[in-house]
């Protein structure tokens, strides 16, 4: 696995939750020590509950309810950290696994399941101010971030970066993960953020895993290099470490959005579950490398950071006990879902009509309406 | 609900079955959402299933070692507050089934296939613009020779049939390669007549400029039938036209009627049945002149043997239908078919074309309206039926295009008189505008 | 450029058609390799960048899925990107983020968004080219629902259908006849004659009906000439869109001539002449003389350009067609 002791790591919060800055992480202090005890409690409280939802989108899996459940189990520290220090008018582009992202930026969690539940493809309109201009995911690996690249080209070509107002500039940050990090279309992303200097931070999630190849596989050498290579900043964070986590982001996207171009950072974490539940890592990795990385949880940490701080018992407990009625009530909704129609099929292939699409849509209309059980 | 079933769910995109392999609770435990039931082996990996409802285990349905199949039950799980010990209730699908009726995600490929399939609706076939034939429909009008734009239709899309093609390849190839020339510019011409030569007795065939065919068989019996017949009784001939509209209203009817499915049906038919009628009325036209030695008698039949004149490939043959009277309406259409089919195949008996009663000679196909046709020797009368073709008639003061034919005639004068044949190809007439008469 | 009817070369009409685009919208935006400062290898984007700036014409690194990928991202800030994909053989490197991307985010979108993307391939051959620059691909897009597909045969065609291509909502693929870039025709700058999708009959006949689409229109006009003059009457259909298809000329048209070829440089396993035929025959079964025959590339590799006069179907290989559908 990736070494975290990097002297390029930034670094604030030891996995034990004391405050312990690596020397790449003391520029970042200012950020973290501005941020306020509400905003912390945030932060715990924001992983706490996903990952309850995430357990329970599991079990639901096992009981037959979702097709598929990739977990984003052991990854809430790197997506806190990055949701929150993104700005009301960035664009965020996930891959699949970025359900923390998702429900801090606004995305009802219900969207994600209806996705792996086989009703829809997208779940969410990106363009709805409730969604948090967060895109859907992408399942090609990667695409996302050419995708990310051309609407920061975007926001270039229309000056809507760049001015200074950090209020109003924008930025786009994509997410990927260290297997995907292979993908040529990475590799184009950067270099046509980097050509037209667009403000997208490239956020990458190294899990240390892609499904059973081990990172070592898609790099000799650590992965934050590689923004190097094509002109950019690159930062690596331990991405077990919100506060960290949340700093270099803030920097990198409100950087970007100054004008200052394209930014990667790679945040250490660890897929502490598997790729998703058709998946078994016993079949390739070990109790013991599981260990390891579950002594450097993200959540434990934050909870250790809290209590020294002076976080009550009772805020503990209602945080865990709204992770379980968040839960509960993703269950219930979940098997209230209604199924998909007919229509579905044939709807929105096209923006315009279509007349070979609107034959086959009559078509089955009447085929079906021919058949004993209509099946809606 | 009192007791819910769990059933295997596919765990892993694609998966069929499972083992049972460790059970984590036994009837009686009391078990909440999630709590883990059991721990499976599948094809991917091994997998713990955590409890989709809360209550007390009522029974485990597998047991360890087993393999099951995805959608199988494997547990039961009564709900808090009721009575365990009351019956399982049939398998309760979770919500889904409810809430939409769409198949269940995550319960696999395989399984039990049910056709939803009802019986088809017929579905006319919608024509195209211009003549409507099937591919091979039009290779068979090619290759004999027949425009399709001159056939009419009978299929029930309204395209060309078979049928159709050979019905009129048959009326037409008569008049193909006939050219008619154009009138010239001499007004009148005059030939002479060469004084009669000495006749010059027929020889043998000059090599490869003529063909000489044998007067043998059928052919020699038919023609010296045929020259008795027309130089010892004094044929008349009588015809007239008829709307025989309704009698193709009912010839299709009967086409496409289940009790005639199997059954070749034509106009022919209800002229067959048409005859067989009016000999009841008109019986001296179903009799013989029988000359003998004490004089000439006229036998009447009260039989009829419906004799059908067939072109066949041994000649022309005249086999009946032995006593016609008697059969339906389907009877007399196999009798019909068969009759034609012996034909066709070369294997009329003389015991088939003897006896016969009163003929009738179908001249329709080869497109003529009417004939005066020769007399079938021992009867004394023939009845021809000519094409029927859409011509312009008066209906309820309009002229209006029906479908219209000639019935002829010809009777021997020594037996039948004037009116009589007249009543009588009347009376055929009328059936044939209105077959209702059979009803009779 | 005046404003009546004019002739210009196919390539001047694509630049004319993108340069009025360009002037009615300032959100149409060109990409692509070697566009701005050189005017495209074939010239078609020439003077657009120094009317419209590097911000309307970019020149993009060499990455033609990063192309495609970013012309998706520039169509969520509002843009209508119109991709210049280099040569036919060139745009495999793009393919996944047209077929998986951009073809079906509209769809996976639930319709909250649309991606009005052009992507313009030259395509073809007949410019004894090598190897990757004289395909045709059209039918991996005809096959990929989501997407449209058409081609223009003359000047006047390429002048309105690029235009029109540009202001749809949906994906385009914009498939040029490099090989008849440099042909001129006339162009009605006043009115466009037809709706982006249509088919047209370009020559009246009565035996046989042949069709084609973009560079083989031509083509097939040269045979229907050689068919005249063997007392053959062919009437010719240019498809114009690929995806979808117009049937309604093919069809009258086979009703009146009871007989068709269809002819295409793509290989002809699995190609879109075979789809055409396919339905040609559902449809028009009760009028055909004559099976529908196709004239297609062969199934190979297209071979080195010395051998693409064996390879492409001309109208001599059209004319046997024609015998044999005849001779039904």
């Amino acid at each position: 696995m990736t070494a975290l002791e990097d002297p390029r790591l930034v670094r604030v919060l030891a996995p034990d939750g004391t405050l312990a800055p690596t020397p790449e992480a003391e520029q970042y202090l200012p950020l973290v020590e501005a941020l306020t005890d509400t905003e912390l409690e945030s932060f715990y409280r924001d992983m706490v509950v996903i990952r309850g939802f995430d357990r329970e989108a599991t079990n639901l899996q096992r009981q037959g309810q979702l097709a598929l459940w990739p977990p984003s189990f052991g990854q809430e520290a790197a997506q806190v950290g990055s949701a929150h220090a993104a700005r009301p008018q960035d664009h965020l582009f996930p891959s699949y696994r970025e359900h923390v992202v998702a429900h801090i930026r606004g995305v009802d969690v219900i969207d994600i399941i209806r996705v792996m539940r086989g009703l829809t493809h997208g779940g969410w309109n990106p363009a709805d101010p409730r969604n948090g201009n967060t895109h859907i995911y992408t399942l090609v690996l990667g695409s996302q971030t050419l995708h990310a690249a051309g609407y920061a080209m975007g926001l270039v070509l229309d000056d809507r970066c760049g001015t200074g107002d950090a209020e109003r500039d924008e930025a786009a940050i994509v997410y990927y993960g260290d297997g995907a990090s292979s993908q040529g279309d990475v590799h184009e992303a950067m270099v046509f953020s980097a050509s037209y200097r667009a403000p997208l931070v490239l956020f990458l999630q190294n899990n240390q895993w892609a499904i059973s190849v081990p990172v070592q596989t898609q790099s000799p050498v650590p992965l934050v290099r590689r923004g190097d290579g094509y002109g950019m900043p690159s930062i690596q964070v331990d991405g077990n470490d919100v506060l960290a986590s949340y700093a270099v982001t803030r920097r990198a996207l409100d950087e970007a959005r100054a004008g200052e171009g394209p930014r990667t950072i790679e945040a250490l974490t660890y897929r502490m579950g598997a790729h998703t539940t058709s998946d078994d890592p016993t079949k390739y990795r070990g109790d013991d490398e599981e260990q390891w990385w579950a002594q450097r949880d993200p959540i434990e940490r934050m909870r250790a950071f809290l209590a020294a701080k002076g976080a009550s018992d009772a805020f503990f407990a209602e945080v865990d006990e709204a992770s379980r009625d968040f839960a509960a009530d993703v269950r219930a909704r979940t098997l209230a879902l209604p199924g998909p129609s007919r229509e579905q099929i044939f709807a929105n292939v096209y923006s315009e009509p279509h007349p070979l699409v609107d034959e086959q849509r009559r078509w089955l209309e009447e085929y079906e309406s021919a058949l004993e059980g209509d099946q809606a | 609900m009192s007791s819910q079933t769990f059933v295997l769910p596919d765990v892993g995109e694609g998966l069929t079955e499972a083992e049972i392999v460790s059970w984590r609770v036994g009837p009686g435990d009391v078990v909440a959402v999630n709590d883990v039931l059991v721990e499976i082996e599948t094809a991917k990996s091994l997998v713990e299933l955590p409890s989709p409802f809360a209550g007390v285990v009522g029974e485990l349905l597998a047991g360890e070692g087993d393999t099951v199949d995805v959608g199988a039950a494997i547990i039961t799980i009564v709900a808090e507050g009721t009575a365990s010990g009351s019956a399982p209730t049939a398998p309760a699908e979770p919500a889904p089934e409810e809430s939409g009726g769409a198949v269940l995600v995550g319960y696999g490929t395989g399984g039990h296939v049910q056709s939803r399939r009802k019986r088809p609706i017929e579905r006319p076939v919608a024509a195209s613009v211009g003549v409507v034939a099937k591919p091979p429909i039009r290779k068979l009008a090619k290759d004999l020779g027949v425009d399709l734009t001159d056939v009419v239709p009978s299929g029930p899309a309204g395209e060309v049939t078979r049928d159709d093609v050979m019905r009129h390849a048959s009326q037409a190839s008569v008049f193909r390669n006939i050219e008619t020339p154009e009138w010239g510019q001499v007004r009148e011409e005059t030939i002479p007549v060469p004084a009669a030569p000495e006749p010059e007795l027929p020889v043998a065939a000059d090599g490869a400029r003529e063909e000489s065919i044998p007067v043998r068989g059928v052919r020699k019996a038919v023609a010296s039938g045929m020259v008795q017949s027309a130089y010892s009784a004094p044929h008349v001939t009588v015809w007239t036209d008829v709307d025989a509209s309704r009698t193709m209203e009912l010839v299709k009817r009967l086409k496409s009627s289940p009790d005639f499915a199997d059954i070749k049906v034509s106009p022919l038919l209800i002229m067959a049945r048409a005859v067989i009628w009016a000999v009841r009325r008109t019986p001296m036209v179903n009799a013989a002149w029988i000359d003998g030695d004490a004089g000439a008698n006229i036998t009447v039949r009260h039989y009829v043997n419906l004799g059908i004149a067939a072109a066949t490939p041994r000649g022309l043959l005249v086999p009946n239908i032995k006593d016609a009277q008697n059969l339906n309406m389907r009877e007399l259409a196999r009798a019909l078919e068969k009759l034609t089919l012996t034909a066709r195949e070369g294997k009329t008996t003389p015991a088939d074309q003897q006896r016969g009663t009163i003929t009738i000679t179908n001249i329709g196909v080869f497109g003529m309206d009417a004939g005066t046709p020769i007399i079938n020797p021992g009867e004394a009368g023939i009845v021809a039926l000519g094409t029927i073709r859409q011509k312009p008639w008066v209906v309820d003061g309009e002229v209006r295009p029906r479908w219209v034919t000639t019935v002829a005639g010809s009777f021997d004068h020594r037996v039948v008189d004037g009116d009589g044949m007249s009543r009588f190809i009347a009376d055929v007439a009328s059936v044939l505008e209105e077959p209702a008469l059979l009803l009779d | 450029m005046t404003e009546t009817s004019t002739s210009m070369p196919f390539s001047r009409a694509l630049n004319a058609g993108m340069r009025r685009a360009m002037r009615d919208s300032d959100r149409v935006l060109l990409m692509g390799e070697d566009i701005g400062r050189l005017g495209g290898v074939f010239r078609v984007t020439e003077g657009l960048q120094a009317e419209f700036g590097e911000r309307r014409v970019l020149d993009t690194p060499l990455a033609e899925s990063g192309i495609i990928g970013t012309a998706i991202g520039l169509t969520m800030t509002g843009f209508r990107p119109v991709c210049e994909i280099q040569f036919d053989g060139f745009v495999f490197p793009g393919f996944d983020q047209i077929t998986t991307q951009l073809a079906k985010l509209t769809y996976r979108l639930e319709g909250t968004h649309s991606f009005p993307v052009v992507i313009r391939i030259p395509y073809g051959g007949h410019i004894g080219a090598v190897e990757h620059h004289q395909e045709s691909p059209e039918a991996y897009f005809t096959h990929t629902p989501g997407l449209r597909v058409v081609s223009p045969s003359t000047p006047n065609d390429a002048y309105w259908m690029i235009q029109d291509a540009i202001a749809s909502d949906d994906p385009v693929i914009f498939l040029e006849p490099k090989s008849r870039y440099w042909q001129k025709g006339e162009v009605d700058v006043t009115a466009r004659a037809l709706p982006l999708h249509a088919s047209r009959i370009v020559r009246r006949g009565t035996d046989v009906t042949l069709v084609g689409h973009g560079a083989m229109v031509t083509t097939l006009l040269q045979a229907a000439a050689l068919a005249e003059s063997e007392g053959v009457s062919c009437e010719v259909v240019d498809l114009r869109s690929l995806s979808p298809v117009d049937y309604g000329p093919i069809l009258d048209s086979v009703r009146r001539t009871g007989r068709m070829v269809y002819a295409q440089e793509a290989p002809g396993f699995t190609s879109l002449g075979s789809e055409v035929a396919a339905t040609v025959m559902e449809k028009a079964f009760f009028a055909l003389e004559a099976p529908v025959l196709r004239v297609s590339g062969f199934d190979t590799p297209f071979p080195p350009a010395k051998l693409e006069g064996l390879y492409l179907p001309d109208a001599d290989r059209i004319l046997e067609a024609v015998d044999r559908s005849l001779a039904y």
